[in-house]
């Protein structure tokens, strides 16, 4: 049945809100269940900072992650492709790859503001460095794990290489894409709140939001805004599995 | 093959054991808090990054004045702006601390922190800065313009809300960005904004520097206004309030000794602040060091951000009956 | 030269050897002795030999997938090029694309010959009608039978109109009964096809039902040791007595030269 799931978090926000109301979870350290509602309350009327409501500041954290997830995918899904499809190509870019993947996005941060000024610019760079580096990973796992009797049948069908590759490694490679999408966005996703830190010249932003909510003071509104950050990350997850449900029929 | 042990001396074992552990938690444990009575803990204080304002604290510091009235000082944090530095005192981490009023009044307000100020460290000492080359001439120019503020509900925040109002101009025309002070100069200098408003001596750097140019000093927009104050944790007051009246006592002497002997401040200054003593100089003369607390300047404050909706208080003179210590000051100086 | 005018065989295999370096540049592995083999037009001909013996390294090279290491390929009387060989090769698994439904997957082999769409689509719809697809022309792979897999591949095999068909063991990941229907089927495209095939198996049965000739192979390296005409007409009865004679003959080849784990005579020789 349905309910068996939500019991274990009802009865845990049930308790937390007890302990919270008796006075034994301090209410400046963890607001209570009720206080973090009244605070998403405000941040839909009120807003944060006070005149800027919370459906824009989703409104522009959206479109920032959208971009820098875009051109993770635009980049990364061909390189991938071409990385997995070509072992002389693979040889020449891997180390390069390997090299630039283990420096966390935020390091580059001070480098991003550097070359694109605070605003959309640098922190939809700061995200497609977060999805970049899963997306062609993926894509690269994807072409390398095709079965090898795929390109076997292709060859006695005396297929070109062009053939071999539209045909074959991009659409076997598909749901490893997928796979590296969903990875990407999400961290993507994850990074957003770090990437508005910087600075939002709209001033508007999740990020950008929680950090308000710091320096106000309003630690009802941090962690309802974590919440909508979470949920909306949630979200994006679904509906790029639905996107794949519908794209791959084949599996 | 061992002989296998017997079930009784297993048996022995185990109670001892047992015991064993029971004796030293309970040793541990007596440890611990007698260990808590014997030594008096220093006093945690904290204060703001390369700002002019709360010179007081660092010659206390370095002329011994702490020490003078007792009090062991540690300088626990030091820290990017106003509202992380009550953060600090919301998890405990601080006893006392030099910080801006807006940004304390806030937290109190808020429930997240307590504290009680105890002093006033200087007035006024921040000022609005616009680039050399396209220097805005009024408030008005800034339309259309970005800004960058040290963060919400710094006292910094809170003199560019007032003097937008002040020069009618709708806040909302104007792009304002959250940067630290150390970033500021070089996002005015590389055009990525064009104004920032900071606390001394930042103002005074970037016109050193040649980068910019002085708009507007808060002592224009709002008359000795009172800027930042030295806080008590609640719980500190509690507990030792002799340690509370020591801290205070020095501040007093470091105050006036800014006044009585400027060219020692000043150095003391470069040393803190790692600028030169020309950009010092410049900082220190924009602002005005003083202890004496101003009630009508906190009532401004809690009116000003009631308005700006950052807090909710319904008595005011309430409020800043319980936020504002005057006995300890007036006993110590007579004022 | 018209009185003296000789239809080319279809495939045509002079000395063919394989070699691979030994590990470490050991000694060098000879997979295959040097081979000579001759398929006429419409000839159904299968290979049967222990497994590992390089039956299907022998396929591979025919097929253009590996290189050998000396030896000629003629192609309906001409040199066999890297590309562009009229042969088509039919595996085990299948291989079908399985992002591809039924018809997709057969007109592939027309896709890459750049026919245009509608005579793409008019010959792969004959194909699903001739081998009993219909009402899965939009089925992915994944949601046919061994069976139907099977025929799926063989289409887009014939689609390309290939001078040889290859297959490799096509019906052993079928169970028996399926197997016996495929072999049937095969034979009904074969005859009505004419097209040449080399047919590689383990199965002594299967080999005796449906071929014109038998090549046994020797163990690795592989050489023909043994080659046997199969003249009866077809279909053939597998219990007849004939047909069991040259099971025996062949097992008992086999067995001669060490090929097969002694048996029992006349035990069949099962598949694994």
């Amino acid at each position: 049945m349905k309910i068996e799931r939500y019991l274990v978090p009802l009865l845990l926000i049930v308790s937390w809100q007890g302990l919270s109301s008796l006075g034994i979870i301090g209410g400046n350290l963890l607001p209570s269940p009720v206080q973090i509602f009244l605070g998403f309350k405000d941040l839909l009327t009120v807003g944060m900072p006070p005149g800027q409501l919370l459906h824009n500041h989703c409104l522009y954290s959206l479109i920032r992650v959208a971009l820098g997830f875009a051109l993770a995918a635009l980049l990364g899904i061909p390189l991938g492709l071409l990385i997995g499809w070509s072992g002389r190509i693979r040889i020449m870019v891997s180390p390069v790859i390997e090299m630039i993947r283990p420096i966390p996005p935020l390091a580059w941060i001070p480098i991003a503001i550097l070359w694109f000024g605070i605003g959309m610019k640098s922190a939809a760079f700061i995200i497609f460095l977060g999805a970049f580096f899963p997306i062609v990973l993926n894509t690269i796992s994807g072409a390398l794990s095709i079965n090898p009797i795929f390109f076997e049948a292709m060859r006695t069908l005396n297929a070109t290489p062009a053939d071999i590759f539209f045909k074959v490694v991009v659409p076997g490679s598909t749901p490893s894409i997928f796979v590296g999408l969903r990875i990407g966005v999400g961290i993507g996703w994850m990074t957003l709140v770090a990437a508005e830190f910087t600075g939002v010249k709209s001033g508007y932003g999740l990020g950008y939001m929680i950090m308000t909510a710091r320096d106000i003071q309003r630690p009802d509104e941090i962690i309802a805004g974590m919440l909508v950050i979470g949920v909306i990350g949630l979200l994006i997850n679904h509906v790029l599995k639905i996107l794949e449900k519908k794209i791959i029929r084949w599996q | 093959m061992p002989r296998p042990y017997s079930s009784s001396f297993l048996i022995k074992r185990r109670s001892q054991m047992k015991k064993l552990f029971i004796f030293l938690f309970i040793t541990v444990v007596t440890g611990m808090s007698l260990g808590n009575v014997h030594a008096k803990a220093p006093i945690r204080i904290g204060y703001l990054q390369n700002d002019i304002h709360q010179l007081a604290c660092w010659i206390a510091i370095e002329k011994g004045f702490y020490k003078k009235y007792g009090a062991d000082v540690e300088v626990a944090g030091i820290f990017r702006a106003g509202p992380e530095e009550m953060s600090a005192f919301a998890a405990g981490a601080l006893d006392m601390g030099y910080v801006g009023e807006a940004p304390a009044t806030t937290a109190v307000a808020n429930g997240v922190a307590q504290v009680t100020v105890m002093a006033q460290v200087n007035t006024e000492g921040s000022a609005i800065i616009v680039g050399k080359d396209n220097p805005e001439r009024e408030v008005k120019d800034l339309i259309g313009k970005r800004i960058t503020i040290p963060g919400h509900s710094t006292v910094q925040d809170f003199l560019l809300q007032k003097a937008l109002r002040k020069f009618k101009v709708d806040p909302k025309k104007v792009s304002i960005i959250v940067l630290k002070p150390p970033e500021m100069i070089g996002a005015l200098k590389t055009g990525q904004v064009d104004a920032f408003i900071a606390w001394e001596p930042y103002p005074a750097k970037a016109q050193t520097m040649g980068v910019g140019q002085v708009l507007l000093t808060s002592g224009e927009i709002w008359k000795d206004h009172p800027c930042c104050v030295l806080v008590a944790d609640n719980r500190f007051l509690a507990e030792r309030p002799e340690d509370v009246t020591a801290m205070v006592r020095a501040h007093v002497e470091a105050t006036d000794f800014i006044n009585a002997f400027p060219d020692e401040a000043v150095k003391i200054g470069v040393r803190y602040t790692g600028m030169d003593e020309k950009t010092v100089r410049l900082a220190m003369d924009n602002v005005k060091y003083t202890y004496v607390l101003s009630i009508e300047g906190e009532k401004e404050y809690v009116d000003f951000l009631s308005h700006l909706k950052y807090i909710k208080v319904p008595d005011v003179n309430a409020f800043t009956e319980k936020f504002i210590n005057q006995e300890t000051l007036q006993e110590i100086t007579g004022k | 030269m018209a009185v003296n005018q000789q239809i080319a065989p279809s495939l045509e295999l002079l000395g063919l050897t394989k070699a691979f370096d030994g590990e470490k540049g050991g000694k060098t592995v000879s997979v295959l002795h040097p081979l000579t083999l001759k398929i006429e037009k419409g000839q159904f001909v299968s290979i049967i030999g222990p497994s590992g013996c390089g039956k299907t390294t022998l396929l591979k090279i025919i097929a253009g997938l590996e290189n050998p290491s000396a030896g000629q390929i003629f192609i309906d009387g001409n040199k066999a090029t890297h590309n562009k060989n009229r042969i088509g090769l039919v595996f085990q698994e299948y291989a079908l694309f399985p992002w591809r439904t039924t018809l997709q997957n057969m007109e592939i082999g027309l896709e890459i010959q750049s026919v245009p769409k509608a005579k793409r689509r008019a010959a792969a719809m004959e194909y699903v009608r001739k081998f009993g697809l219909e009402g899965f022309e939009d089925s992915y792979p994944r949601q046919l039978s061994g069976g139907m897999q099977q025929r799926v591949a063989i289409a887009r095999t014939l689609l390309t109109d290939p001078e040889v068909v290859l297959m490799d063991e096509p019906f052993g990941s079928l169970d028996s009964q399926t197997r016996n229907h495929m072999q049937a089927f095969l034979l009904d495209v074969w005859q009505s096809r004419k097209v040449s095939i080399l047919f590689v198996t383990h199965n002594v049965d299967e080999a005796v039902f449906l071929s014109d000739r038998i090549i046994v192979f020797s163990k690795r390296p592989a050489r023909i040791t043994h080659e046997f005409v199969v003249p009866w007409p077809r279909p053939r009865d597998r219990t007849s007595l004939e047909c069991n004679t040259l099971r025996r003959e062949i097992l008992e080849t086999m067995a001669d030269t060490g090929n097969l784990p002694q048996r029992r005579r006349g035990a069949e020789d099962e598949r694994k």
